[in-house]
């Protein structure tokens, strides 16, 4: 009756578009011989069109790819560089296909942005592929959700061979004895605790954490030099030199924790 | 005409020197996840928080270790890693030039090594995240003894303090000290 369904089962394999030698071997003499402009045909595969709108803001004159001969054409037919955005939709496969079949060999494969890679966000909906690399074969692949305009044309200088990638495969293995940092050993706990679930509630995660940071190095600088500062007087100094008034309200309030923990007082 | 040539040298160039120059990006960008494995206690707070899965983790406990794994071509960089990394081992950077040629090249791993519960031996947890709290909680302890003590409840496996638990419930009587209504003998239950 109730047999438990293996979704493997439910989901079609389809081999992916592959290339033949001779293709491949064009391609590597187009990378060296292109004395033209590089055409590019985008082909949106369901996606948001946030990688569209930074596509169209790469060409704007800021960043101006067509100085490069990067050039936005409107047929498949005219493209050396097919552009994959979107997370490759059940319904948009069969026109993705059909615009890879369209163009000209040798061609240039681009994935844009994090759901062309990988599927992205949506790798794992029941209606996406989830990622250009499941249809056709691939040959760049831009990360980002959506990439900046400098991303993509770092993107498109390392797809024509102008640029080295960057990015290699990491694999970091713990050494013997490694341990993690204490950070603040002589700041109590549960003062840290306070004082950083402060700083992030006025400030927001990021720079919560760095204005708890330079507080909580101020108070341990503070208490290893010799004087005869108080507490208050340190705190008062240190809001007197900052001159962003949100940051100095912050700090205010991070000394006002100190206070009141050293009082006893309940948070 | 002069008016034009005019207005186009008070303008200037537009165009940003980009690739041939560095380019700025503006302060708290958010780019590629940096992880500083040393940092990191493996916790897999950060695989919990990731809305598109690109940090996973995978335990084998056969060969006592655990694999941390980002993958930056799913990574839609939100910043949730970095919000709740405990340690600040995992920070968004500013560096956004990710194209690369070949897929594998997108993922970075770090391999931790799994702890052994004090009581059954077994691996439970990674032996840095076990060290960390274990340091943490000696640093807030009031005495040795206590810190000995908080030491070696964290380095026990959640099976083994349900166990000991149940023994010295056990242990207790309860039933017959109902009966009795005598006070409890006071036992030193795991915190």
């Amino acid at each position: 009756m109730n047999v438990p369904v293996d979704p493997k089962t439910l989901v079609a394999e389809m081999s992916p578009v592959s290339t033949s030698e001779q293709i491949a071997s064009m391609k590597k003499a187009l990378l060296k011989t292109i004395q033209r402009s590089a055409y590019v045909y985008r082909v949106d595969c369901g996606g948001c069109n946030g990688c569209e709108i930074e596509i169209f803001s790469s060409i704007t004159p800021v960043f101006d790819a067509e100085r490069f001969g990067i050039k936005v054409v409107a047929s498949p037919r005219h493209a050396d560089i097919l552009l994959f955005t979107g997370a490759v939709t059940r319904s948009m496969r069969m026109p993705a296909l059909r615009a890879f079949e369209a163009a000209p060999d040798p061609k240039i494969v681009v994935s844009y942005g994090a759901c062309g890679c990988t599927g992205g966000i949506f790798h794992d909906l029941y209606c996406v592929w989830g990622g250009t690399d499941n249809i056709v074969p691939v040959d760049v692949y831009i990360p980002g959700c959506p990439p900046t305009p400098a991303a993509t044309i770092h993107g498109f200088a390392v797809a024509l061979g102008l640029l080295e990638q960057k990015l290699k495969a990491e694999t970091h293995v713990e050494l013997a004895g490694e341990a993690a940092a204490l950070p603040h050993p002589d700041i109590p706990y549960a003062l840290r605790v306070r004082l950083e679930r402060e700083a992030r509630r006025m400030a927001g995660y990021r720079q919560g954490r760095d204005i708890a940071e330079e507080f909580m190095a101020l108070l341990e600088g503070r208490a290893h030099t010799p004087g005869s500062f108080t507490l208050l007087e340190c705190m008062m100094e240190a809001i007197a030199e900052e001159r962003d008034p949100r940051r100095a309200e912050i700090i205010g309030r991070l000394a006002e924790v100190v206070q009141q923990a050293i009082r006893g007082e309940a948070p | 005409m002069l008016k034009l040539l005019k207005e186009i040298f008070r303008t200037g160039e537009a165009t940003v020197k980009y690739p041939f120059a560095p380019m700025p990006v503006c302060k708290d960008f958010r780019g590629k996840p940096e992880h500083k494995a040393e940092d990191c206690i493996a916790c897999a707070a950060c695989t919990v928080a990731c809305p598109a899965n690109a940090i996973g983790m995978e335990t084998d406990t056969a060969a006592g270790s655990r694999t941390w794994a980002i993958n930056y071509g799913r990574c839609v960089f939100c910043g949730r890693c970095e919000e709740s990394c405990p340690t600040g081992a995992i920070r968004l950077s500013d560096d956004f030039e990710l194209a690369v040629g070949s897929k594998a090249d997108l993922t970075r791993k770090a391999v931790f090594t799994l702890a052994d519960c004090a009581c059954c031996g077994k691996p439970f947890a990674p032996a840095k995240e076990v060290d960390y709290v274990a340091r943490l909680l000696s640093q807030s302890a009031r005495s040795a003894e206590e810190a000995d003590r908080l030491r070696l409840t964290v380095s026990t496996c959640p099976a083994c303090k349900r166990a000991q638990d149940v023994h010295q419930i056990a242990g207790m009587g309860i039933a017959l000290q109902m009966e009795a209504g005598k006070p409890v003998k006071e036992l030193e239950t795991t915190p």
